[in-house]
């Protein structure tokens, strides 16, 4: 299998089958990192973002001089283009309540306790808005998307011990706001 | 992990699951053949360019519509028709794949 520096110095020579290998490799990576930024009400305008961040990546490829790996110069891409549009979208109504989504996937027992799951899952939905991007990153892509630390660490351009420490930060922050609130995390 | 942290965690686990979204299947095609219609981001100059153009040519339009003696509400009209036009088709376009959980694992 060729390496990616080897599809990236075909592309530059112009071959768009290297280019589409390119694309092959990072679609889903790009997709999960720009929806980890995005959040699962904006969906449609992650898949956007991806075609954008490699319309970019093409346009630009032939001034790629290889310093750095193609994969973080892709996601360091990915993550100023996601948190820009982001800027932009926050202010829309999404397309779907995130807290709707969570009350799909996690009913409680009974009404009380389902209805007390939901109020406490909302607290969370907007605790965790609050919190840096970076932080609200590797929480989705951990808790939501399945990532392993290592896949985060590489996501985010960090060491893995940078991306273990993002999640304990991002952890004792949302412990603290939820308690701040009057709710417990049991 | 301290206690206290292990219980967020453990929230987090149960309120954060949920459908996994992926790409379209055909994706990967789509953004091919955008890239073989040669296409370029615009640059800023070009977008102020662009932006420029677009606003000299509403207030032209405005003021000629106004000129022939329509009044403002039709102007507006328009004006604004052809721009809801292409939200609304940008709109049907997204809502394509507005299925949450689209290809969702």
């Amino acid at each position: 299998m060729e390496s990616d520096s080897q599809l990236v110095a075909r592309a530059q020579s112009g071959d768009q089958q290297a280019f589409a290998e390119l694309v092959r490799r990072y679609s889903a990576l790009v997709f999960r990192l720009t929806v980890s930024i995005l959040g699962r009400e904006f969906i449609p305008e992650a898949e956007d973002v991806a075609q954008e961040v490699f319309l970019k990546v093409h346009y630009a490829i032939e001034s790629f001089r290889g310093e750095a790996e193609f994969s973080s110069w892709i996601y360091r891409i990915t993550f100023n283009q996601a948190v820009n549009v982001k800027a932009r979208v926050r202010f829309r109504s999404p397309h779907a309540d995130e807290t709707v989504l969570y009350q799909a996937v996690s009913p409680g027992p009974g009404p009380y306790r389902q209805a007390e799951t939901a109020q406490r899952d909302q607290a969370l939905a907007e605790c965790i808005q609050t919190l840096p991007e970076i932080y609200q990153s590797a929480l989705r892509l951990y808790y939501w998307l399945g990532a392993g630390v290592g896949e985060l660490a590489e996501l985010l351009g960090v060491p893995e011990n940078t991306a273990k420490s993002y999640l304990h930060r991002a952890r004792q922050l949302l412990h603290g706001m939820l308690k701040e609130r009057g709710y417990s995390c049991d | 992990m301290e206690p206290r942290e292990a219980e967020i965690d453990s929230l987090l686990r149960r309120s954060m699951a949920g459908p996994v979204p992926s790409l379209p299947p055909d994706f990967d095609q789509r953004l091919m053949r955008e890239v073989r219609s040669g296409w370029r981001p615009l640059d800023r100059y070009r977008r102020i360019l662009l932006t420029g153009y677009g606003l000299t040519s509403v207030v032209t339009s405005a003021v000629v519509m106004r000129g022939q003696g329509l009044d403002w509400g039709a102007i507006s009209v328009m004006i604004l028709g052809p721009l809801a036009l292409v939200a609304a088709a940008r709109w049907a376009r997204r809502a394509t794949y507005t299925t949450i959980g689209h290809g969702a694992q």
